[in-house]
């Protein structure tokens, strides 16, 4: 794997950040883009524009045809069983609304209840709790353990024989846990328990295998993983999206209507109303290839190799405290400095062009728990180096310079 | 404007050893303000007299260096000011933090002045601004008796 050539690959590497060389340690927020991604946006908008799945003159037959090939990719880049357990949302967050939504609607009733963890970012929180909200379902937390890890063992203690719904981030984007989705998923379902995945982070540094997981639904959010912005995946099995209700009503979703009835379009347009986020769609493909281009376990190897060194380095560094030590951890490095609050480390380093996340990284059930109200977040990239970390490193040195700490 | 001359030894100072922090005895106003962003909190609390005229004033919270500082600073300016002084301190301080080149109010002595033109700087650092106004917007709002969620820049 040559990083040199897979950084070039970058245009935003090729330009000067307040006069320096971009060090860019904020994937886990969004990710840069490829420069694939960026010419197929250009080049659909100037020679290929349609909107899709409606008209029948050629240039809409054509764009039809490129949205349903990223779906395919999708569908074969995660090994879901059906291209139509494949729904497009504008983002993850939408993709978990849709499920709470839609479970809210029917299946959920009164009494029942929602386990999720500690480690949730709130847009695997809200949702539910819209559902506490209008359904009075209850919502438990599994706890994390000093390892800032949440357990199977764990999950199983908050089990209840009311848990109808298990949703769950696959790898935090504070700890950088990765959770045995698989092993939660297999307990979940031998007690008739859905599981949802929040996978934003895991998507983006692990290899999904839906088939292998198991799980009912799995959140992607697409500008994470070198794709656009304004665009998500939900995964769903399709017993589920056959089951549930609509989530939105509108153009494209319906199969017929009448002024006392509607019926609604098959999978997957059932679950994609009105104009859908097409560029984006369809230059989520070049994201697919650029990340196959290089291979997902090339990509896994190499940005935990990345996490290791960043988290040795770090841990060398008298005043960092790293937040988390899971065994099997990915792509983030949070850490506090005693006596800098995270923003100021966040300007300090800016100022010496390296991007960091500070706040409380929509976490802040988590940050609540480890009695902070804030952490700093360096998360890595498939074009980070080593070189990117020592100047982490470096610039975390001269916070302490600022700020005469020893 | 470097960031060194940001952090200078006056915000380092306020920032790290905050003036007036804790809860005022007796307080007669106060209000809560919260930056949903960063998740930074401060509680403002004033003893007014009957002659409007700040007795006592204190902050809890946490956040960063320029918050803290510039709550501590606003503290210890407004003490003793009567409300119509303190609110039109708020006002300049407001504009010198967004656009103003420096303040105006005739209320504050030149040293003050001078200690608050330390959080200057902050203008160059945008997403920054918002730490340094936290407190002051929540002091309005424990002034005005506010319950509603006190208001950040954007």
């Amino acid at each position: 794997m040559n990083i040199d050539k897979i950084k070039k690959e970058f245009p935003i590497f090729d330009e000067k950040i307040q006069n320096n060389d971009l060090v860019y340690l904020d994937s886990a927020n969004s990710s840069q883009k490829p420069k694939v991604v960026i010419d197929k946006i250009n080049e659909f908008y100037t020679k290929q524009f349609s909107n899709v799945g409606r008209s029948v003159h050629y240039l809409a037959v054509a764009a039809t045809n490129l949205y349903e090939n990223t779906r395919t990719s999708v569908q074969k880049f995660i090994n879901a069983k059906d291209k139509n357990e494949i729904v497009f949302t504008k983002g993850a967050t939408e993709a978990i609304n849709l499920v709470a939504n839609t479970l809210g609607q029917d299946y959920l009733q009164e009494g029942d209840e929602i386990l999720i963890t500690e480690l949730e970012h709130h847009s695997n929180y809200v949702p539910w709790h819209f559902l506490r909200k209008s359904k009075n379902v209850k919502i438990n937390f599994a706890e994390i353990n000093d390892d800032g890890e949440v357990t199977l063992e764990e999950i199983e203690k908050k089990i209840t024989p009311k848990t109808r719904v298990i949703s769950i981030t696959h790898l935090s984007n504070v700890t950088g846990a990765i959770l045995p989705v698989k092993e939660i998923t297999k307990l979940a379902h031998s007690k008739g328990i859905i599981v949802v995945v929040d996978g934003c982070q895991g998507a983006p540094h692990l290899r999904l295998d839906m088939q292998d997981l198991d799980c009912d639904f799995y959140a992607i959010s697409c500008h994470k993983m070198y794709g656009p912005t304004g665009l998500g995946i939900l995964y769903g099995k399709k017993k589920w999206l056959e089951e549930l209700p609509p989530y939105q009503g509108g153009g494209g979703m319906i199969n017929e209507v009448k002024k006392d009835r509607i019926s609604y379009s098959d999978l997957p347009n059932k679950y994609e109303a009105g104009t859908m986020a097409t560029a984006q769609v369809i230059a989520f493909d070049q994201s697919i290839k650029f990340l196959e281009s290089i291979g997902i376990d090339n990509v896994m190897k190499y940005e935990s190799d990345l996490i290791e060194y960043g988290q040795e380095l770090l841990q060398r560094n008298n005043l960092v405290k790293l937040i988390g030590n899971p065994r099997n951890k990915g792509g983030v490095l949070s850490f506090t400095i005693k006596g800098i609050h995270p923003h100021d480390i966040a300007t300090i380093l800016d100022e010496d062009g390296v991007a960091i996340r500070a706040g409380h990284h929509c976490c802040q059930i988590l940050h609540e728990k480890l009695n902070i109200t804030a952490s700093a977040r360096a998360s890595v990239g498939i074009y980070n180096t080593k070189d990117d970390l020592d100047k982490l490193n470096n610039s975390i040195n001269n916070c302490k310079k600022i700020f005469n700490l020893k | 404007m470097n960031l060194k001359e940001l952090y200078q030894e006056i915000i380092l100072e306020h920032g790290k050893n905050p003036r007036n922090l804790g809860k005022t005895d007796d307080f007669n106003k106060d209000a809560k303000g919260n930056n949903p962003l960063c998740g930074d909190n401060v509680h403002v609390y004033l003893k007014l007299n009957g002659q409007k005229i700040v007795e006592d004033i204190s902050f809890e919270g946490s956040g960063c260096a320029i918050s803290m500082a510039s709550a501590s600073i606003m503290t210890d300016l407004i003490k003793g000011k009567n409300e119509n002084e303190a609110k039109e301190i708020i006002e300049d301080f407001l504009g010198m933090i967004k656009e103003n080149p420096d303040l105006k109010s005739e209320n504050l002595k030149e040293d003050e002045k001078t200690k608050l033109m330390c959080l200057s700087g902050v203008k160059q650092y945008p997403m920054r601004v918002k730490c340094a106004t936290l407190s002051w917007h929540t002091l309005v709002s424990a002034f005005d008796n506010k319950e509603e969620k006190v208001k950040i820049e954007n």
